[in-house]
């Protein structure tokens, strides 16, 4: 089990938190909450008691992206990112670490620059009705790229355009994030947050977690492909699960008016 | 090419000498506006304004003082389309323009035209058809609050293809094949089209040069090449499949690395002033 500065993981029943935990840097992530986020997310999705996994943050950030003070300071800058870019072999979204449980990122306030990763990557995002969401990349010599190009897949492009290139002068609010679909809830009051980012995940636990996962591959698949070939991969997904246990388990439990005894996820 | 000395403003009537017959086209600071100038033809793109387009927006992209584009239009509608009845009567024009549409080589919008600056579209009224073109290709949309969006092409036995496959990915694929379906029987208002993501902001009326000009003004506040290179990256993201997009735009993003825009950012910052960014060229 991970030993971690940065972040810290707990276990509530089903459910799996990862918390940002850098609150007096907005979170922002270092070199070293970066490897972090790596070990984090392998540890979760290892654990077959895990269903599924709940980010957030401490502090009245959620994510900041790169601790740009650490860029400024330490002398190598962004150059200690540029084999990983090259080859764009990052590692500190579930997405990246190919973790097919269900992520659910519970965004605590403000969301800003490579904080959008983990809302581009997650499967579900919940806000806190004091949420703010900005991309400030261009506003200090930066380009928005992997994280806008994964959200402009997922919801309106214009937004995430405007968003790109308005940069710190203007900031999206939570109620704004629920119209356009970027978040499919907002927590009023903020205190709240956690209690109902739990209670959904206990929610989603209940399902199979072999079917799950399935579903995410064929969904995730889906948006590296044209439509057809998409429906094509996704039927294999659905088919791979065809004899599995669960699909005479879960139908026995229906018959039987019981919660199902899923096969733990592997 | 603008006079980069002469401020010369559409909004205070103050025009400088015309040099193109169907648009508008000038630079306030570090804004360029395109604005369409039909008024008493729903603004409708005949022969002579199909060639202006090509010609301002490469005008705008090369003017290096201009580092975000307004794109409107003068009179109660933004943008109806083509103007089928003009370009029927000069064939030769109607001949090219078919040329175009069928080798896919549109020269009507900032994307056919590749202009990698950010392009705020300012709908201030009726926007039709091919008028769709220019909402699916800009970066920003705002919209009076009564403008109104429809695609009538299958009312009058045309196809509708370009404008709908780029508003498709851009936002629910629902509302744009409906508009494409009802034709000219339904519009979409602009408050729907907020809701939907297809705009970001509804304005009054009196107020839509104003605020599309303060939000240019925002957006022109961040680095130039930043920009265009974020820009290559999120629409060449509609290319290709996710995983590759991000490749694609993990080189967009080290292609700044070292630029001097890179260090004045951040130091601008320190410093609580404005940053001085280097000037692009494209």
């Amino acid at each position: 089990m991970g030993n971690y500065d940065h972040l810290i993981v707990e276990r509530h029943g089903p459910v799996g938190w990862l918390i940002n935990d850098r609150p007096d840097q907005l979170n922002a992530m270092n070199a070293r909450m970066r490897d972090e986020f790596a070990d984090a997310w392998k540890e979760l999705d290892a654990d077959p008691a895990v269903r599924v996994i709940v980010h957030t943050g401490n502090g009245r950030a959620f994510q900041t992206g790169v601790d740009v003070s650490e860029i400024a300071s330490d002398g190598v800058g962004m150059q200690r990112y540029r084999q990983s870019m090259e080859d764009f072999d990052v590692h500190f979204t579930a997405w990246h670490q190919e973790v097919w449980k269900p992520v659910i990122t519970a965004v605590n306030g403000i969301c800003a620059g490579g904080g959008f990763h983990w809302v581009a990557d997650a499967d579900i995002v919940i806000c806190a009705s004091d949420s703010q969401f900005f991309d400030p990349h261009v506003s200090i010599g930066q380009v928005v790229s992997i994280e806008a190009i994964g959200l402009m897949r997922k919801i309106p492009v214009e937004a995430v355009m405007r968003m790109a290139f308005v940069g710190r002068h203007e900031r999206m609010s939570a109620p704004r994030a629920y119209e356009l679909g970027m978040v499919s809830e907002v927590v009023d009051p903020p205190e709240q947050l956690r209690e109902r980012a739990q209670a959904l995940g206990e929610t989603i636990a209940r399902n199979s977690p072999a079917a799950l996962a399935a579903t995410k591959r064929a969904l995730m698949g889906a948006l590296e492909l044209g439509l057809t070939d998409a429906c094509k991969a996704g039927a294999g997904e659905l088919v791979s699960l065809w004899g599995h246990p669960d699909q005479a388990e879960g139908p026995a439990a229906w018959a039987e008016k019981r919660d199902p005894d899923w096969v733990p996820p592997t | 090419m603008t006079d980069p000395k002469s401020r010369v403003s559409g909004r205070d009537g103050s025009h400088e000498p015309r040099r193109f017959v169907t648009l508008d086209v000038w630079r306030d600071g570090h804004v360029g506006w395109l604005v369409f100038d039909r008024p008493d033809r729903g603004n409708a793109m005949d022969a002579t304004m199909l060639a202006e387009l090509e010609a301002a927006w490469r005008e705008l992209d090369a003017d290096p003082e201009v580092r975000v584009i307004v794109n409107t239009g003068n009179g109660p509608a933004f943008q109806t389309g083509l103007d089928v009845a003009q370009l029927a009567q000069d064939r030769e024009a109607l001949r090219e323009q078919s040329r175009r549409t069928r080798r896919a080589e549109l020269k009507l919008t900032a994307w056919h035209n590749q202009v990698w600056k950010p392009v705020v579209a300012a709908v201030n009224g009726t926007c039709a058809g091919g008028g769709l073109h220019f909402v699916a290709d800009a970066d920003v949309v705002i919209a009076v609050g009564d403008a109104t969006f429809l695609d009538p092409h299958v009312s009058i036995g045309q196809v509708s293809a370009y404008e709908v496959i780029g508003l498709a990915r851009k936002s629910p694929m629902e509302a744009v094949v409906r508009m494409a379906f009802t034709g000219r029987h339904e519009r979409l208002t602009a408050e729907r089209a907020r809701q939907l993501g297809v705009l970001s902001e509804v304005v009054d009326p009196a107020a839509l040069r104003d605020r599309a000009a303060e939000l240019a003004g925002l957006i022109a506040r961040n680095s130039p090449a930043a920009m265009a290179a974020t820009k290559r990256a999120l629409w060449g993201a509609l290319e290709v499949g996710l995983t590759e997009a991000c490749r694609r735009g993990a080189q967009e993003l080290m292609g700044m690395w070292g630029h001097p825009d890179q260090a004045e950012g951040p130091a601008a910052w320190a410093e609580r002033r404005e940053p001085r960014w280097a000037t692009t060229t494209t």
